[in-house]
């Protein structure tokens, strides 16, 4: 056979071999994204608002600055409306149909939880999903969003013992995955100060009526009431607490809860009530990278309100966006991960500098607020939940 | 040979070489279409015949689902055929303890009565957590046959197949058997069955039992094909996609059953993209089968098998 | 628990009760009429509700206005459906139309997050939030309020069922739809008016629980508890879908003041599957026998 002959051959064989051996989801010109979430059922509206206008807010910014090292960003969603088999259906298909680079921001633990094994399996990135259950801990492939749900407890417990001393605890919980770990959280937090929980009531998810759980739990006259739910039931607890005149407890939300909904919903009735906040106030704080979010906002998608789900999808993407910057050119998905790894002292703009190392935690904040003329009110600098 | 002998072979065929000519994730999607389909041969078996209609089979499919995980969890020495009989039988069980006192219930009554169940249901998983990991969700272990865990797309597939393919030719047959056409004249008027003799109290909870039995074994291979189990997987609006998936392909028909599960999953597959717009679009699309397609695809579809 | 804790929560549970009859009612008015379930009454609830927000927050109505257009809104939409969907559907089965009316709810569902996302937001209600103190007892004005509007409207129904030509034609209608038509009554009239009475109904149910549970794309989801409390009661008696309703309520929220955490939520269904087996004509009503 002539020189030029194997010549041609071997460009032909690199030209056929090359993508097939080139990461998945990463091309000349793009990296391809995605997640499950929902988009349908009772989480659409976060769903909506962490990937559309969250994630997709920050990569329209991105890619009109000309994007990673010369890819721009595209993303991939499909709703599975809160069930965990559609999650994993989804999960899959965007792996294996859209090959996707990475997963980003899915939501919910149980649907997150479905789709664990196949993506350590498949070694694909789970990158900061929005939900706060450990289970993500110790994955080599994940790394979680929010700040995890034992963390935030021990903040919780430990300021209002520590700081505020406080003795007695009841909790108004969703009766679901999310409330549940909450309270195992509380339990485990308040046992390690001598203290034992009052009183728990559990809440349905979608039910009308918390009058019965309220009048229980002020039956054991706590101090301190945690409120673990979504906004709706959450504002409808401090409608009724407020209906009764049950003045002598702190009503006290969990991170998830403590966002502009749920004060819009309970008006007047949150008046006085304290939470941990996970975020800077989205419509009034003055922080660089928030203002740089709301720009983005009224850029992009006007009608759009800021809020604190669609922040924490932007900062996600933030994040990716730094990982991926730092991998550099030869983007795979163990040069993200070791970049992401190596990120210290990030400044967001709209968090403390984060610092992700081999725990794969990249948020472990939050900060003590209270409601002051229908505002948060920050009272505290920014926790510890080391 | 009349296209009507062909149909099935050429089903048998194109299932058994699918794994081979499809990617990966068509191989998944085909699962979870089979599971659909027994399920829906399970409610059409009751619905479709004994003219009650079930809004609580995804109770059913829990019961199965829990029942297989757990028992390859806590004993998985256990073969999967005999995983998902123990599934069968138990959520047959849980029917029938459900169904006897029900019987003189009729159409919406016993509608509402099978909604109850499928609530009682879950809410009796989310309680019982200890057992069942409740709103944290259970980790289903791989099926093992004869010592090899069933742990690829194309092993689950085939379990799936061959399951599915046993309990539709049963379905078939039963219509040929005594019970079959007793569960016929059931449909036609349950008056006259009873006044030829025919013990329709017995017979209903029967088809109450069996639609029990279907629907617990796909719950079995439903745990191992999405190998995660929570309490929000099982809800009321997955009932509801059931008795779409009957009444869209056809009301008491086995191919109604097959056709009308085949469709509406890899419908509702395709339409994920769609997002927000999905239920949307979903809702459309059955309104307008409803309405130019009434009793169904099969029925629509009667005039072309005649000319075979 | 003391007394003045159990009248809060027992008034509370008639209040959630009242709107759960007023569901049971606009099912059972439609059911008696067609003999159909029409499973999107939740979501026509919901539409009719958004529409009078988003009204009322661009022109600034005054709330009695706000529930004219709910009404309205909700007896349009409601007849528009009817007219161009569901009458179509006359050459199939009862099941047939039950599925549209399952498609109608993931549209309607689909087409309220599209217009106004999936998000809650607060109502306005007629009610002040201060609580009416009488002695011990604290009752809240919103559910004196639901309860007593809820309970105008009954009776309102009740009137127009008994003493109109329009109610007698309608009952007439359920009892036996040949022997009406014989009679010269139009039955697909009476298939219009008794969705849009179901309409009406539930706008103004809307209204009235908006405030309470907050207005969003899945307030509709409250149906379900309006098909248990119309089977307790008895599903096609009206008198039936009240009783059944208020009970609902009032044994729902006893519920979590008297048992585990465990059970408390099945209550409801453990029930209503007790009354259909020892009664499953339920409270009130009465099986129909068929003739041979």
């Amino acid at each position: 056979m002539s020189l030029v002959a194997s010549l041609l051959i071997a460009l032909v064989a690199l030209v056929a071999v090359g993508p097939a051996m080139a990461q998945q989801g990463v091309s000349e010109t793009e990296i391809v994204l995605g997640c499950s979430n929902s988009f349908s059922g009772p989480l659409a509206y976060t769903g909506e608002q962490a990937t559309r206008y969250g994630v997709d807010l920050y990569f329209k910014v991105l890619n009109d600055a000309g994007g990673i090292n010369g890819r721009k960003v595209r993303t991939v969603y499909y709703d599975d409306g809160y069930k965990p088999q559609e999650a994993v259906a989804n999960t899959r298909k965007l792996v294996e149909q859209d090959k996707i680079f990475a997963v980003i921001a899915p939501q919910g633990t149980a649907p997150v939880a479905a789709t664990l094994e196949y993506l350590e399996e498949n070694k694909v990135p789970l990158l900061f999903p929005f939900q706060g259950s450990p289970i993500t801990r110790g994955k080599k492939y994940v790394f979680s969003g929010m700040t995890l749900y034992d963390r935030q407890s021990k903040m919780m417990v430990d300021y209002l013992v520590g700081q505020r001393k406080f003795k007695t605890f009841a909790v108004l919980y969703q009766d679901d995955d999310y409330g549940k770990a909450f309270l195992t959280a509380y339990e485990k937090d308040l046992a390690r100060h001598n203290l034992k929980i009052a009183a728990a009531e559990p809440v349905k998810r979608g039910v009308t009526d918390v009058s019965a759980q309220i009048a229980k739990l002020r039956a054991a006259s706590p101090q301190v009431t945690f409120l673990v739910l979504t906004p709706g039931p959450g504002a409808q607890a401090l409608k009724e607490r407020q209906k009764i005149g049950w003045t002598d407890t702190v009503m006290v939300s969990s991170g998830p809860l403590t966002d502009e909904k749920y004060l819009g919903l309970a008006g007047d009735a949150a008046e006085g009530v304290e939470g941990l906040s996970l975020w800077p106030d989205p419509l009034t704080s003055d922080l660089p990278g928030v203002k740089a979010y709301r720009a983005a906002m009224q850029k992009y998608f006007d009608k759009n309100e800021p809020n604190r789900y669609s922040l924490s999808g932007y900062v996600a993407a933030m994040l990716f966006g730094e990982g991926a910057k730092r991998a550099g050119r030869t983007l795979t998905r163990e040069t993200l991960i070791g970049a992401l790894e190596n990120v210290k002292g990030f400044d967001s703009g709209i968090l403390p500098p984060l610092t992700i190392g081999a725990d794969h935690e990249t948020q472990k904040q939050g900060f003590w607020v209270r409601v002051e003329q229908g505002r948060f009110k920050q009272l505290t600098d920014w926790l510890k939940s080391d | 040979m009349s296209l009507r002998r062909v149909w099935p072979l050429v089903a048998l065929a194109a299932l058994a070489v699918w794994p081979w000519v499809a990617p990966r994730y068509f191989v998944f999607l085909a699962s979870l279409v089979l599971v659909n389909v027994v399920v829906a041969i399970g409610l059409n078996l009751l619905s479709g015949y004994t003219n009650q209609l079930s809004f609580g089979h995804a109770g059913f499919l829990a019961v199965g689902a829990y029942v297989a995980a757990l028992t390859t969890i806590h004993a998985p020495a256990v073969p999967v055929v005999v995983t998902l009989l123990i599934a069968g039988a138990f959520t047959a069980a849980v029917g029938l303890a459900f169904g006897v006192p029900c019987l003189r219930l009729g159409g919406l009554y016993l509608s509402m009565a099978t909604l109850a169940f499928g609530f009682v249901i879950t809410e009796a998983i989310l309680n019982l957590d200890t057992l069942t990991k409740g709103a944290d969700g259970l980790r289903v272990p791989a099926a093992r046959l004869g010592g090899w865990p069933l742990s690829s797309d194309t092993t689950r597939y085939y379990l799936t197949a061959v399951v599915a393919v046993l309990l539709v030719a049963a379905a078939v047959n039963l219509v040929r058997t005594r019970p079959g056409r007793a569960f016929l004249a059931l449909r036609e008027s349950e008056i006259a069955a009873q006044a030829s003799g025919i013990p329709v109290a017995l017979y209903k909870t029967a088809a109450f039992g069996v639609s029990a039995f279907y629907t617990g074994v796909a719950g079995g291979l439903f745990a191992f094909v999405v190998g995660f189990l929570s309490p929000d997987a099982f809800d009321v609006f997955l009932s509801v996609d059931f008795v779409v998936m009957i009444i869209v392909g056809g009301l008491g028909s086995v191919p109604g059953s097959i056709i009308g599960a085949a469709v509406v999953t890899v419908l509702y597959d395709w339409l994920a993209a769609f997002q927000n717009y999905r239920p949307l679009i979903f809702g459309t699309i059955l309104i307008a089968c409803m309405l130019f397609m009434p009793g169904g695809i099969v029925r629509a579809l009667e005039p072309l098998s005649r000319r075979t | 628990m003391t007394a003045a804790t159990i009248i809060h929560v027992v008034a509370s549970g008639l209040a959630t009760g009242a709107i759960y009859a007023l569901m049971a009612l606009s099912l059972v008015i439609i059911y008696n009429a067609t003999r159909t379930l029409n499973f999107a009454q939740g979501e026509m609830l919901m539409m009719s509700t958004f529409v009078a927000w988003a009204v009322q927050r661009a022109l600034g109505l005054p709330l009695v206005l706000t529930l004219v257009v709910a009404i309205v809104a909700g007896g349009v939409m409601a007849w528009l459906v009817e007219r161009t969907i569901i009458r179509r559907a006359i050459g199939g089965t009862h099941w047939d139309v039950l599925i549209i009316t399952v498609g109608l709810s993931l549209i309607l569902r689909a087409l309220a997050g599209l217009a106004w996302t999936h998000d809650e937001f607060p109502f306005p209600s007629f009610f002040p939030s201060a609580p009416i103190v009488l002695g011990p007892v604290r009752l809240a004005p919103v559910s004196v309020g639901i309860f007593g509007g809820s309970l105008a409207l009954m009776a309102a129904l009740w009137a127009l069922f008994r003493f109109t030509r329009l109610g007698r034609a309608m009952r007439a209608v359920a009892q036996n739809q040949r022997a009406a038509r014989l009679m010269g009554i139009s039955v697909e009239r009476m298939y219009s008016t008794s969705w849009v009475l179901a309409g009406v109904v539930g706008a103004v149910a809307g209204v009235l629980v908006a405030p309470v549970v907050f207005l969003s794309s899945k307030m509709g989801l409250i149906v379900i508890n309006g098909f248990t409390a119309a089977v307790i009661g008895g599903f096609g008696s009206m008198p039936g879908a009240v009783l059944g309703g208020m009970f609902l309520g009032v044994l729902e929220n006893l519920a979590p003041l008297y048992l585990p955490s465990g059970i408390r939520y099945s209550v409801p269904f453990v029930v209503l599957v007790a009354v259909l087996v020892v009664r499953p004509a339920g409270l009130v009503g009465r099986i129909e026998r068929r003739k041979v």
